[in-house]
């Protein structure tokens, strides 16, 4: 009787219209008759620029100018910076880069790559620079900070480091003057702290040989593996490079005295080769890249140039999955865009584009709304600035792409992560994606 | 609506398990509920419509495999029969080793020959393909209720069934069919004979059972792990000590409310149409000993262990030393039983070790009097057990969970190494929902019994009309927690 009554109860329930609301909080319609019902398709909401038939790639006119018929599909990287005057800021001025190191004409190329929680541990960094390395040669990895909360997760380095930093940082107040370099992280040594580096074995990070310490202003003396040092700054951010012998098997620095003069972290690289730095900040929607002075950029571009800027951000724009108006993101990146654009006019710069993100609906993992949505103003600013784009949602397979991954274990269960297989390939689609370019540049 | 729908919907289908919370059991419990109390009055039309039913609910299952529980049925009351009726030591010896290679051999072949060839391909660097099976649902209790059905008769202890459709109806019983418990055939055949009448108790009861169990199910259990525990446990890394810590004892709560939640339903079902299940779980996490834990945690698991690993390995008859190895081999296998992996042989191994300490504790603690000599002394020391003892299953439960060790170690090493507990403030404001569930959750477990004899009362002198509105209510708010948005998981700042 109970089953039945409460079968019955549920049913009519089901078929009258259920949605109560109470004061502000709406319940959600109770239906046990949906799975009896026919399916009907969701309408896709967003609509797609529209295609030519046939032209979902990349054609290339006489002038050498790429049209991009679908930039919601296509796979490789879209080079808007032929829409404007100023060809470079595309990928070309980085191109033209690879092709001087490749014969010779160049002894470093680098890179900045800035993202979030999915660069973390140098995921997706580390098999994009391992490629490019193997490829354009080079060794090291690049940009390390003093600490790190992920140093445990990162496997390209041996990284540890005394509990004593104080680390500021995008999300907590440095005090006024505290300048944040390119990390987003400025520490500040305590008496006794100390910082380690130790090469791991893998293939070209397995020895140190150019070291290169990044530190503010100020003057203080530190202690380089046992031998004392004094490091005098006299810009916002300098740095002081010195070759290893290869006997030294680690770097251990130790800051003794009490001055609290800022220090960012050590850079590890070969003489000749390409270079990449990650610069991962989690929970942040690189709008805070805003925050960091016009003279710290350009100092940074003094002591580190950079050949392209990497943008590869969106999984903390996408917290609510169904939110699909992103106002309070893209003019604040833009203003980040346009600034890089003006403070680094030789450098390239590219928007990798959002991951699918999914989300629970019905029951199902679903891509969720907010990732066309995210796509398509990142895309818009990518055009419209004259930059490149590579969009990574249709990369690793669009619609409904990150479900597919979660299942093949390459994605965490948080369905927005990689995990480390997972960044190893979208590694290696970046790689291809550049290599398509590079191959296709005529220089 | 459509026919299409529908038929579709009454086949195998691989993508939608069937489960005590879906919507679709609801159906298959109440048409299965209408031909039941049509058939109430014969003792045989029941067991055939209850028989039949849980053959359909075993097909909606797992298809195919629905024909491997009536073959391992034919086949265990058949040597069961033989056993009884044979009057020679050794033939009666050879039938009951033929039911349990039998019976081994097809749980070893379904669960384990993956298992196995992995480790023939490290060993000997060697290149065997791993063959493509779908464990059964199910398989691992119904072998073991064959088993200890088997060993019964051929102990003597219970005499077998005479009508093969009895058997069929025992082995089949759909609410224990995905998750247990296990039940022994000796309890449960002659609960067929009795008339299927029910009394406000039973009624009362069941309901109980079946409300906690779904919202141990639905609502702690897949909540918690749904916006918290799989993403910790997915990449402790990325988490700071504080995190892992309580990703821990949220799994500890998880896999309890599941587990036991799963068991209470099927016991909660068992008893609305007319059966009596032992309890399955007591609020483990109460226990002050790990001998205890396993006194209250998959009791019916626990027990089978007991009466059909430890007793024939000699159990405490063949010297002290022999005792601790026997704990250590039936925790061993018990481990393995849960999962073809190393992760579940550690477990069970740790657990199996840290029964044979408890034991020579409980030896060298009942000289020393001294230690419970006062009402607080005992209290402290009750305390104080119960803490280490959860720590120490939560510890076990961290290679439950993992599928690999590396990811075990990860955790452990941020719990160890990066505990960071400044955070716990940010990290409480970050999951509001999930820590009032765990805290809920462990406030019930921690309650007293009385309390909930009081709910179960009132839930038996309710009216009807009352009762469907309790059960339409709680559904209702069932369907709220399960739509709700999966929340997102924020990487703390450390």
């Amino acid at each position: 009787m109970i089953v039945l009554g409460t079968l019955l109860g549920l049913a009519v329930i089901s078929l009258v219209n259920n949605t109560i609301t109470f004061g502000s909080y709406t319940l959600r319609p109770l239906d046990i008759l949906a799975d009896l019902r026919r399916q009907q398709p969701d309408g896709d909401t967003i609509t797609v620029a529209a295609i030519p038939a046939g032209a979902d790639s990349l054609e290339t006119d006489s002038a050498g100018m790429h049209i991009p018929k679908d930039f919601a599909t296509y796979t490789g990287i879209l080079d808007y910076g032929f829409n404007a005057g100023d060809k470079g800021a595309g990928m070309q001025y980085f191109m033209h880069a690879l092709k001087e190191l490749k014969t010779g004409r160049r002894k470093k190329v680098r890179i900045a790559y800035f993202g979030d929680s999915m660069i973390e541990g140098d995921l997706i960094t580390a098999d994009l620079r391992d490629s490019l390395q193997a490829y354009f040669g080079g060794e090291g990895v690049g940009f390390v900070p003093a600490t790190s909360v992920v140093s445990g997760f990162r496997t390209t380095i041996s990284h540890s480091f005394s509990p004593n930093w104080t680390d500021y940082h995008f999300r907590n107040n440095p005090p006024a003057g505290t300048e944040l370099g390119p990390s987003g992280h400025a520490f500040v040594p305590a008496p006794e702290s100390w910082v380690r580096y130790q090469p791991v074995k893998h293939h070209r990070l397995d020895q140190f040989e150019e070291i290169s310490l990044l530190y503010g202003s100020g003057h203080r003396n530190i202690v380089v593996n046992n031998k004392s040092l004094e490091l005098n700054g006299k810009g916002k951010i300098n740095a002081y490079s010195f070759v290893t012998d290869s006997s030294q098997r680690s770097l251990t620095l130790k800051f003794n005295n009490n001055n609290p003069a800022l220090f960012y972290g050590v850079c590890f690289e070969s003489l000749n080769g390409i270079f990449l730095d990650n610069y991962s900040f989690r929970g942040i929607s690189g709008i805070e890249l805003g925050k960091l002075s016009r003279s710290m950029w350009d100092q940074v571009q003094s002591v580190r140039p950079y050949d392209l800027i990497v943008l590869h951000y969106g999984a903390n724009v996408l917290f609510l999955p169904e939110n699909t108006r992103f106002d309070w993101y893209e003019k604040p990146m833009v203003k980040v865009v346009d600034s890089l654009r003006r403070y680094f006019p030789h450098t390239s710069i590219l928007i990798v584009g959002t991951a699918d993100k999914a989300y629970k609906k019905k029951g199902k993992y679903v891509t969720a709304p907010g990732v066309k949505a995210l796509m398509k103003v990142q895309h818009k600013f990518a055009e419209s600035r004259s930059i490149a784009y590579w969009n990574l949602f249709s990369a690793m397979g669009g619609e409904g792409a990150m479900t597919r991954w979660v299942d093949t274990a390459m994605a965490n269960k948080d369905y927005t992560h990689f995990n480390f297989r997972g960044a190893s390939k979208v590694g290696a689609l970046l790689y291809k994606a550049i290599m398509d370019e590079y191959q296709q540049a005529d220089m | 609506m459509s026919f299409e729908n529908l038929k579709s919907l009454l086949l195998y289908n691989k993508e939608e398990l069937i489960l005590f919370n879906s919507a679709f059991f609801l159906y298959f419990f109440a048409t299965f509920l209408f031909c039941y109390q049509l058939a109430r009055k014969n003792e045989r039309a029941r067991v055939w419509v209850f028989t039949l039913f849980s053959l359909y609910f075993f097909y909606k299952a797992c298809n195919e495999y629905v024909l491997l529980v009536i073959l391992s049925a034919i086949v265990d009351f058949y040597i069961s029969n033989r056993i009884h009726t044979e009057q020679k030591d050794i033939i009666r010896k050879r039938l009951l080793w033929f039911s349990v290679v039998i019976n081994v051999g097809m749980l070893c072949y379904f669960k384990y020959t993956n298992f196995f060839i992995q480790i023939v391909n490290d060993v000997t660097a060697g290149n065997i393909s791993p063959v493509n099976l779908i464990l059964p649902i199910g398989i691992s209790f119904y072998t073991f209720e064959n088993l200890s059905y088997t060993v019964d008769v051929y102990r003597k202890e219970i005499k077998p069934v005479d009508k093969f459709m009895d058997y069929l109806f025992f082995l089949s019983f759909f609410p224990k069919l995905m998750m247990g418990p296990i039940v022994r055939a000796a309890d449960f055949i002659p609960q067929i004979r009795q008339a299927y009448v029910l009394n406000m108790e039973d009624v009362g009861k069941g309901m109980f059972l079946i409300i906690s169990g779904l919202f141990k199910k639905v609502v702690l259990s897949d909540f918690i792990n749904q916006n918290f525990v799989q993403y910790i446990f997915d990449d402790p890394g990325r988490y700071s000590g504080l995190e892992c810590l309580f990703g821990v004892y949220a799994y500890a709560l998880v896999i309890y409310c599941d587990f036991s939640g799963y068991s209470d339903m099927a016991i909660g079902i068992a008893r609305w149409v007319g059966f009596k299940l032992p309890p399955n779980f007591n609020k483990p996490y109460q226990s002050s000993s790990i001998t205890e834990f396993w006194r209250r945690w998959h009791i019916s698991l626990s027990s089978w262990l007991k009466d059909y690993i430890y007793i024939p390995l000699g159990g405490n008859r063949k010297g002290t030393f022999r005792q601790y190895v026997n704990l250590f081999l039936t925790m061993l296998i018990g481990g393995f039983w849960h999962g073809a992996s190393w992760n579940f042989i550690f477990w069970g191994g740790v657990h199996g070790g840290a029964l044979g300490i408890d034991k020579i504790w409980i030896q060298w603690q009942k000289t020393r009097t001294w230690m419970r000599s006062t009402p607080l002394r005992a209290r402290l020391w009750k305390a104080g057990g119960v803490l280490f003892t959860f720590h120490l299953v939560c510890f076990c439960w961290i290679f439950f969970r993992m599928e690999h060790f590396s990811g075990a170690w990860a955790l452990l090493h941020q719990v160890v190494f990066e505990f960071q507990g400044h955070l716990l403030p940010q990290l409480l404001n970050a999951y509001p929902q999930v820590f009032t569930l765990m805290a809920t959750g462990y406030f019930l477990h921690f309650l007293p019994e009385v309390a909930e004899k009081k709910l179960e009362g009132r839930l038996q002198v309710m009216p009807v009309w009352a009762s469907v509105a309790v059960m339409i209510l709680f559904i209702w708010f069932l369907n709220e927690v399960k739509t709700l948005e999966p929340m997102i998981p924020i990487y703390l700042q450390f």
